[in-house]
């Protein structure tokens, strides 16, 4: 079973993510609600997978991928954006995040490319 | 999705996104460029516009787009324009989502949109990024 952390800095948005995704095989291990918090659950939990929010509190998403990436070049991480932040998506990609989910989320999509970067990263 | 549980996540953050957004225009009204206060709003903003769209409040969702857009503005000048034009359009910004939030308390139904509110935070005339308007504490370049 593959296993997730989850950031956000928004709860609702954490629980929605868990009940798409752990129906589907996949274990939500940690949940950060900043940008430095998942740094740090990221060090401590050494999941498969971080699924992050490009705007968070303390170090914003794109942040926080440079940080993950700094401490474990290997590190999966997706990013969740809204329609209108292409740029900050490409800064993103840029900084190492793999791919993205745009928000609001549809479950077949969320699933889909969680499948597909995993599969790339084994 | 299990709607009703949905709902009350949301109405619990986006009230406590309110007040604090609420709290950094208060801030911005002390000091028009606090970063901390500008980045407050706008993440607030971001926050309740991607919990509305996820339950298909498209007027919530469209009014909370337009403040978060209006706030990337205002972190490209960095700082509230002074005038009718800096603060008092957020603030009304503000109360117009604070009523769709307890429209959605009161009814559990999806709030009207509210296109004019939109409309003017859209149409908000804050300096454009590397164009901000000159600050009368400093001499002027001879």
């Amino acid at each position: 079973m593959k296993r997730v952390l989850v950031a956000d800095d928004a709860s609702f948005m954490r629980q929605m993510i868990r009940d798409i995704i752990e129906p589907e095989g996949y274990e939500v291990v940690g949940e950060a609600s900043d940008g430095v918090e998942v740094i740090d659950k990221y060090l401590d939990l050494r999941p498969d997978l971080v699924m992050m929010d490009i705007v968070m509190p303390k170090r914003s998403g794109i942040d926080a991928v440079k940080g993950i990436k700094k401490e474990d070049p290997s590190a999966v991480v997706v990013m969740c954006s809204a329609l209108g932040q292409e740029t900050l998506v490409m800064e993103a990609i840029q900084a190492g995040a793999k791919d993205f989910i745009v928000k609001p989320f549809k479950p077949d999509a969320v699933v889909s490319t969680l499948q597909k970067v995993l599969e790339k990263s084994d | 999705m299990d709607l009703a549980k949905y709902r009350a996540l949301f109405l619990e953050e986006a009230t406590e996104h309110l007040a604090e957004m609420s709290r950094a225009l208060l801030a911005l009204e002390k000091d028009s460029s606090s970063r901390d206060a500008i980045d407050e709003v706008f993440r607030m903003a971001h926050s309740i516009k991607g919990m509305a769209g996820s339950l298909g409040y498209d007027g919530l969702t469209e009014l909370s787009h337009a403040l978060e857009d209006r706030m990337e503005r205002v972190r490209s000048a960095g700082r509230v324009e002074a005038g009718e034009g800096g603060l008092p359009p957020l603030f009304r910004g503000l109360e117009g989502l604070e009523a769709m939030v307890t429209h959605v308390r009161d009814t559990g139904e999806p709030p009207p949109a509210q296109p004019g509110l939109a409309a003017e935070l859209a149409a908000g005339s804050d300096a454009p990024p590397g164009d901000p308007e000159p600050d009368p504490k400093k001499a002027p370049t001879p």
